[in-house]
């Protein structure tokens, strides 16, 4: 095994430790955990053994294992920016709420006081 | 039937009396959401007569009509009219938006600039853009065809179709989701368009929508409707 893929299995390592440590802070869902961490394990599995990525590129009609794992990314990274779009858009119109919850309040007590 | 107005203000100091003061001879009250304009423009309405609601920060023209139809509800308004803070909508054409409603025959009057009545000011390149969001209305969002002017701000609403319209896009996009709540809706129904005339100066077409407005539309739909 090289020293870059030890490199990687500890970060990846860490990072399944970290999703579990935010699971039991409670800041993610179960189902969140179950995915991260999937997703970890097998870039784990990737790593060591980085014979099935070329397999699963053959499987895909891409040319190497690497460049499988490049596309995948991007793909995934491309969801994971869509996803924190749609987070942004609900912290957004939350807070459009308290500030309407603000405006009709504050009038309210402005026409209760007149 | 008392009628009130509802008009989202942001940053519009030296305009905005004029439209309240228009606004009042044509409705029994007036609501003003200042969106966090800070230079002045609630005050202004105030003093013009406007019932003046803040928002402690600019949330869009979308999130401060939404505002403000609230507060027409809670004060017992049997018809609310939307109209721009700019100037932009001619106060003439308040009548003809209530004439149906009062008549018995709709819910919902929507003012169109593309039924006869020519828009002051109004350049070629604006004109293509609107066509081009018309034809993205119908043929993606589902909007009906029979509807022609799906970026017009001027409306009249019944409370009851007012309290149903449920619309939550909070910036540009909002004008696209109420004309599609509308044609998903009973409401369609009860709908009726009728000619509006639009005034643009230079003032207004520095502010107004730019052709690439009409992505961030698209896009605003887009991410929203996850969240719908």
């Amino acid at each position: 095994m090289t020293q870059l893929q030890l490199f990687f299995i500890a970060a990846f390592a860490l990072a399944i430790a970290a999703t579990l440590r935010r699971r039991r802070q409670g800041n993610i869902s179960r189902k969140e955990t179950i995915g991260w961490t999937a997703l970890w394990m097998i870039a784990i599995v990737v790593v060591t053994r980085p014979e099935i990525a070329s397999r699963a590129a053959a499987a895909l009609g891409v040319g190497r294992g690497a460049d499988a794992v490049v596309y995948v990314s991007v793909a995934a990274l491309f969801y994971l920016v869509f996803r924190v779009f749609v987070r942004i858009d609900k912290l957004e119109r939350d807070l459009t709420s308290v500030v309407r919850r603000e405006a009709l309040d504050h009038h309210r007590d402005g026409k209760r006081s007149s | 039937m008392r009628v009130a107005a509802v008009i989202p203000a942001y940053k519009e100091k030296g305009r905005i009396g004029d439209v309240v003061r228009a606004m009042l001879q044509r409705a029994d009250r007036v609501f003003v959401v200042d969106d966090g304009s800070g230079d002045g423009t609630g005050a202004e309405a105030r003093v013009a007569g406007a019932e003046v609601l803040t928002h402690a920060l600019n949330r869009g023209q979308g999130a401060a009509l939404r505002t403000g139809v609230d507060a027409a509800l809670e004060d017992g308004a049997d018809v609310i009219v939307h109209v721009d803070a700019d100037g932009q909508h001619d106060p003439d054409a308040v009548p003809a938006l209530l004439a149906p409603i009062r008549a018995g025959d709709a819910d919902i009057v929507l003012g169109s600039r593309f039924m006869g009545v020519n828009a002051e000011g109004m350049p070629a390149s604006r004109r293509a853009l609107l066509w081009a969001a018309r034809q993205f209305s119908s043929g993606v969002l589902g909007i009906t065809r029979t509807l022609t002017d799906p970026t017009n701000g001027m409306r009249a609403m019944t409370a009851a179709a007012a309290r149903d319209i449920d619309f939550r896009q909070d910036r540009m996009a909002h004008c696209t989701e109420i004309l599609r709540l509308i044609s998903h809706s009973r409401w369609l129904a009860r709908t009726r368009e009728v000619p509006v005339k639009v005034r643009y100066t230079a003032d207004t077409l520095a502010k107004g929508q730019k052709a690439g407005d009409a992505f961030k539309v698209v896009w605003q739909m887009v991410i929203g409707s996850f969240n719908d």
